[in-house]
């Protein structure tokens, strides 16, 4: 079976975290490049941060929110691509977007022709 | 913690190491006193890194690349408050060119005598002995202030409370870059040498149950010794003879605890736990400090961890030579917790009664009377001599007095009324 693409969705609850220590800054890039090195071949584009200013389009033209509750902002997304939803997940579970208990991911199959 | 980082240029502990030399480097530039400032546009560059390199990977000099986005958000912030333009006009904070390999080695000298100037500045005589060391693992060694409340075993208050003070002293002397002359250096290298044991004795004696948390308090004394010891400004006898210490000590750390992490007495130390390459290294400081008509006390205090790392067996001890080290300890730096040592040292190589004897001489001050070192000593060489009423009784004031439950477990053992 091919492998399809899952788009992951992270969202973390808003808010001032602390910011992390060099000890911890080091610890987090050395998970990262562990994790990168592991699932290499799984991981299509790496994506990035999302900003926060948003707009909703519609027919109507263009609104401020209604968004998702102010204490939960999506702060990033990448690509990846799994045999299928729970080889998805456990990568996704292994990667850094969920290393906070205050992160989480949701992910979704991109149905692409 | 210990995974290793993927690419080979950033070794470990690096996030760490640069947050200091950074610090250090850039604290010259704009002056000593905008210190918390400083430190944010570290923060900020290390945050960046973290962002930057996962996503597009790491640069060829992760150093450089730091040390620009750092110093770019420095002055940003530092424009805005109005104030300081003249300050950032006077000192203009020169990118340091890294196109080739000799630049390279050169920012890199530049970083490494900035952050040993930063350690000399630390080490200001109206700043107090404790806010000094705590001061140096914030800015030299990269550690937050949770994380020194841990290894420091104080409260985070205490910690913060610690930096301020030593932030507003460093601000009130207002350095300008250089300004440290070779007088200043010469007469606080004393106290850099205090503030470095210290770091190590941190690591080294502490009843911290975690070996690794410890290891990295004496890896991080070691590194700076090091950086001292190989710069004109610090390379003496005094400081050879340190990092002698520090290594021959660190030889045995591994196998000072059992594995429930409990402590070891030195005659029950598997000795070929003991690590040989810090040994000799620790041995070839030795014979560096062997230099000048100086002898200090850290030169007694390796010469004594030299005769123990050498010692094929407890027993085989050359006990005599430990306790000419420890009156010549003594001598240099006169301490009853010396003399107590050199009691224990005498026990070994005569008999207990030789041992009682040197401490039977002596009215010892209140602060060692009351500690469970001082009552241990006698209940032992009590014990051993047969004089098992003033054994017991000392040895429940020691069990009472230990400082944490690793020395009481350890006492308990040692000073049992029908051991051996």
């Amino acid at each position: 079976m091919s492998k399809q693409n899952y788009l992951c969705v992270v969202r973390s609850s808003s808010g001032t975290c602390e910011k992390p220590s060099p000890a911890e800054m080091e610890e987090s890039y050395a998970k990262f490049n562990a994790w990168k090195e592991k699932f290499q071949d799984r991981i299509v584009d790496l994506g990035g941060a999302l900003e926060s200013e948003r707009k909703i389009v519609t027919s109507e033209g263009v609104t401020d929110g209604p968004f998702v509750e102010a204490k939960e902002i999506i702060g990033g997304y990448m690509l990846i691509s799994a045999e299928n939803m729970a080889e998805a997940a456990v990568i996704v579970q292994e990667s850094p977007a969920c290393w906070s208990s205050s992160t989480n991911v949701e992910i979704r199959k991109c149905t692409a022709p | 913690m210990h995974s290793s980082l993927s690419t080979p240029t950033v070794v470990e502990h690096f996030f760490r190491h640069e947050y200091g030399k950074l610090v250090a480097s850039l604290s010259w530039r704009v002056g000593v006193g905008y210190s918390e400032d400083v430190e944010d546009a570290v923060q900020f560059a290390l945050m960046a890194a973290l962002e930057t390199w996962t996503k597009s990977g790491q640069p060829d000099n992760p150093s450089a690349w730091l040390f620009r986005v750092a110093s770019n958000h420095l002055i940003g912030g530092l424009r805005q408050k109005a104030n300081r333009s003249r300050l950032l006009e006077q000192n203009k904070i020169a990118e340091p060119d890294a196109s080739d390999s000799a630049a390279d080695a050169f920012f890199e000298n530049e970083m490494r005598d900035d952050l040993l100037r930063m350690l000399f500045a630390c080490c200001d005589e109206a700043i107090p002995r404790i806010s000094q060391l705590v001061l140096a693992l914030k800015v030299l060694c990269g550690f937050d202030v949770r994380e020194i409340s841990i290894r420091l075993f104080t409260s985070e208050a205490n910690v913060y409370k610690r930096l301020t003070r030593a932030r507003r002293r460093l601000r009130e002397l207002e350095f300008s870059p250089g300004e440290l002359n070779a007088e200043q250096f010469e007469s606080r290298l004393p106290s850099v040498h205090t503030v470095l044991y210290l770091l190590f004795t941190e690591g080294y004696q502490s009843s911290h149950a975690e070996l690794a948390i410890r290891r990295e308090l004496c890896g991080e004394a070691i590194r700076l010794a090091t950086l001292l010891a190989e710069h004109p400004v610090g390379d003496t006898p005094e400081t050879f003879a340190l990092l002698a210490l520090m290594h021959l000590h660190r030889a045995r750390l591994t196998a000072r605890q059992d594995r429930f992490g409990g402590l070891l007495l030195l005659e029950e130390q598997d000795r070929e736990l003991w690590d040989p390459h810090e040994i000799q290294t620790g041995l070839n400081w030795l014979a560096r400090s062997s230099i000048g008509d100086v002898f200090s006390r850290y030169h007694a205090e390796a010469g004594i961890a030299a005769e123990h790392c050498l010692a094929p067996s407890f027993e085989k001890t050359r006990w005599g030579k430990v306790v000419e080290c420890y009156a010549l300890l003594e001598s240099v730096a006169p301490s009853a917790i010396h003399r107590l040592n050199r009691a224990i040292a005498i026990a070994e190589w005569k008999d207990p009664a030789a041992g009682l004897a040197i401490l039977d001489e002596f009215e010892p001050p209140t602060w060692l009377a009351g500690s469970y070192q001082w009552a241990a000593v006698l209940a032992d060489l009590h014990r051993r001599n047969g004089s098992l009423e003033i054994a017991d009784r000392n040895r429940k004031l020691a069990c009472d007095a230990a400082p944490s439950p690793a020395v009481r477990k350890l006492l308990e053992r040692r000073l049992q009324i029908d051991r051996r």
